[in-house]
């Protein structure tokens, strides 16, 4: 597929191939699926830093039972505490409450600086449970999956479209871009490189779209009469179910614990 | 420009899912059969962008390119970028799963408006012309979404709405950005296939002007 | 005779234990038109992409223009002097018209606007390409597409010339035009070329690249050519 997806690539959809698959990547994508949107949908309402940590740990376990590299999951963490950090040290001075500590003149809060935390452990927790569960999965597995989920056919068809063109979109422009760099082009803050980018990208639309004409035309030359085909082997077996309720089980203590320590104190 | 897990308050993230689903009907619903192959292609070319940085400044920014995805797609933009961001959000943990809808309507939204706003003007002008509307319809994307991001921000705290405020004016320079890059794909493609602008009716037209230019051309060829 | 370019001991592999170029020299020196061959995969064209920096070597040394070339900021000076003519010209054009593809090469090395412009039309003048310059490079035929990606490269006044597989899907009007081009051309050049017909009008000497060792390569026979190439010498003669 592509060298921009996933760490380990199965030859074949299921993850078969030709080495055995992780203990989490043993299971069938339709649990993995539901159970990371639950996992994040339950661990956002979290109020507890308690309750979040523990959502954490419960992920870096999830972690520790997968096969991904180690140090790309934790790069791509550090990207999303990147995005967020910003807020995250905002947080303490903009929220009212018992002031702290001070800083340049502005007075850190009890409770904002607790806020920031708890959204940073969540966060964490949601992305590096996200990334266990799922990066490991082909994006063609994962259309497979959302297939059988009743997702919309067309948004599947769409999404397999879009997966199986981005790695070939991608070796184009760097194509382009190496013939660029080849004429001395080096990208700086002049109007020349923001047209010059502009003329990549739009040149790269064109071509796309001719290609996507070529596309359609050797598909309706091989009887494409509005109907795509979806072969897979996802089975679902009594394992996945108990997989399934494990963590259901164990995601919906954390949340009750929260809800019970909110309203006992 | 993406939210991550885990700020937002509860109810901002289940507007904003709910939101996301109703374009993604609405945008589904404008997507025939036949029109898969190419709107996936040209989803997976507005994916391609988010991985072309370009300088601003002393750092660098990746193009998001969401005012010519609206121009080009109109309403399904919205499935097409909601694919990218999916994409995304599981293989590279940008953004997140909760998120997804509240980031969708704020990428998404802003092209369709920029695509609805400019499309007739773009596709009526002459390259040059077409070129600043489709700039202006670029930063226009941009400073929407940046909106839309403070929006969503100021929505789940008072205690947000600093950084909301900060996030808007950080990304001035990105929609400037955005706008040149944007005009400049706009007057290529304008020169080129302006065909990929043109709704419908249009793009008939022009493939038949066109087709009597190309003989013109392979006349004068012949003559020369 | 000078030495423009010189490569030493340049090693180069895909995979651990796999070398594609094993300790390959070369050098060229002023107006030599020099050939590389060899078979498909030889890594001919990953040898140029060496020189101009494009990946880095895992051992050897590449000096140019009497200088040592290691760093990025090295090359980039390299890559200004030496003009690469790539494989497929569509990875090569990008901008819309003709005249504005050829001027973004020296407006990269910071001509002004007019200047560029003139640039442009100097070398469209030089090459009898006047009629292209208004022309929508997406739309060019593929021999057209060819003889501007030419162009794009001299309006940079490179000092070398590097071209790789430059009469790919030309056809035979657009080869003679391309013949014509590089034998007027002042400049040294690499070229790497299959086509043998081409390599006997203008090469001065040739190289052969075979898994992974570069040798002088034989005197091209005289006799044992192809069909299709006798029947063009054929119709040449009469």
């Amino acid at each position: 597929m592509s060298h921009l997806f996933g760490h380990d690539q199965p030859l074949s959809a299921q993850g078969g191939g030709v080495k055995p698959p992780s203990f989490v990547g043993s299971f069938d994508p339709r649990v993995r699926v539901v159970a990371a949107c639950l996992f994040a949908v339950m661990v956002v309402s979290l109020q507890q830093i308690e309750f979040a940590l523990g959502a954490f740990v419960i992920a870096i376990a999830t972690m520790l039972l997968t096969d991904l590299p180690l140090r790309l999951t934790l790069k791509r963490m550090a990207a999303m505490d990147g995005f967020i950090i910003v807020m995250l040290v905002m947080l303490p001075f903009t929220t009212p409450g018992t002031p702290m500590f001070s800083m340049l003149g502005a007075d850190a809060s009890k409770e904002g600086l607790l806020h920031a935390v708890l959204i940073g452990i969540r966060a964490n927790a949601v992305v590096l449970m996200m990334l266990s569960l799922l990066s490991g999965l082909t994006p063609v597995t994962l259309g497979h999956t959302l297939y059988r989920l009743r997702c919309p056919a067309a948004l599947v068809h769409l999404m397999m479209f879009t997966v199986r063109y981005i790695s070939v979109l991608h070796d184009e422009y760097h194509r382009l871009r190496m013939a660029m760099k080849l004429r001395g082009f080096k990208a700086r803050n002049t109007f020349h490189t923001y047209r010059s980018f502009g003329y990549l990208f739009g040149m790269l639309l064109v071509r796309s779209l001719e290609r996507a004409e070529r596309v359609l035309e050797a598909m309706k030359c091989r009887g494409f009469s509005g109907h795509f085909p979806m072969i897979d082997q996802l089975v679902f077996r009594r394992r996945d179910a108990i997989l399934g309720a494990t963590f259901f089980v164990m995601i919906a203590a954390l949340i009750l614990m929260d809800r019970i320590y909110v309203l006992a104190y | 420009m993406h939210i991550v897990d885990g700020a937002l308050a509860p109810e901002v993230l289940i507007g904003g899912g709910v939101l996301a689903v109703a374009g993604l009907g609405l945008g589904l619903r404008k997507l025939p059969i036949d029109k898969i192959p190419a709107t996936g292609v040209l989803s997976a070319t507005f994916f391609v962008a988010s991985l072309i940085h370009v300088p601003v400044g002393p750092s660098s920014v990746h193009l998001i390119m969401s005012g010519l995805a609206g121009l080009v797609l109109g309403w399904t933009a919205f499935p097409a970028l909601f694919v990218g961001l999916l994409l995304q959000a599981i293989f590279f943990g940008f953004g997140g799963l909760t998120v997804l809808g509240v980031n969708t309507v704020n990428i998404a939204f802003p092209a369709v408006i920029a695509g609805f706003m400019f499309r007739g003007v773009v596709a009526r002008s002459n390259p040059t012309a077409a070129a600043v509307w489709g700039g202006i319809a670029g930063a226009l994307s941009i400073s929407l979404t940046t909106l839309f991001v403070a929006i969503s921000l100021t929505l789940s705290g008072d205690a947000f709405i600093p950084a909301a405020k900060l996030v808007f004016f950080a990304h001035i320079p990105i929609m400037a950005v955005e706008g040149f890059v944007s005009a400049a794909a706009v007057y290529l493609i304008m020169k080129v296939k302006p065909a990929l602008l043109m709704t419908g009716d249009q793009a008939n037209e022009y493939a038949v002007q066109s087709s009597i230019i190309l003989a013109e051309q392979a006349n004068e060829a012949n003559n020369g | 005779m000078s030495l423009l370019i010189e490569l030493n001991d340049i090693s180069y592999g895909y995979r651990a234990g796999h070398s594609v170029l094993d300790r390959v020299s070369l050098s060229l020196s002023a107006n030599e038109r020099l050939f590389i061959t060899g078979p498909n995969g030889a890594g001919k064209s990953t040898l140029l992409r060496i020189l101009v920096g494009l990946i880095k070597p895992l051992g050897g040394e590449i000096s140019a223009f009497g200088q040592k070339r290691v760093s990025d900021a090295d090359f980039h000076d390299l890559r200004c002097r030496v003009g690469f003519i790539v494989q497929d010209p569509d990875d090569q054009l990008f901008c819309p018209t003709v005249v504005e593809d050829i001027a973004f090469g020296p407006l990269n090395l910071g001509a002004s606007r007019e200047e560029a412009l003139a640039i442009v039309d100097d070398v469209l003048d030089q090459l009898h390409l006047k009629h292209l310059r208004e022309r929508i490079t997406h739309e060019l035929s593929g021999g057209e597409k060819r003889l501007v990606s030419v162009a794009a490269v001299l309006a940079m006044k490179p000092d070398v010339l590097l071209l790789d597989e430059p009469t790919n899907a030309l056809d035979e009007e657009n080869l003679q035009r391309l013949e014509e081009i590089l034998l007027e051309l002042p400049q040294a050049m690499i070229l790497v070329s299959h086509d043998p017909h081409f390599r006997r009008k203008l090469a001065t000497r040739t190289l052969e690249l075979r898994a992974g060792k570069m040798s002088e390569a034989k005197q091209l026979p005289a006799k044992k050519c192809t069909a299709s190439e006798r029947a063009r010498q054929q119709a040449e003669s009469v």
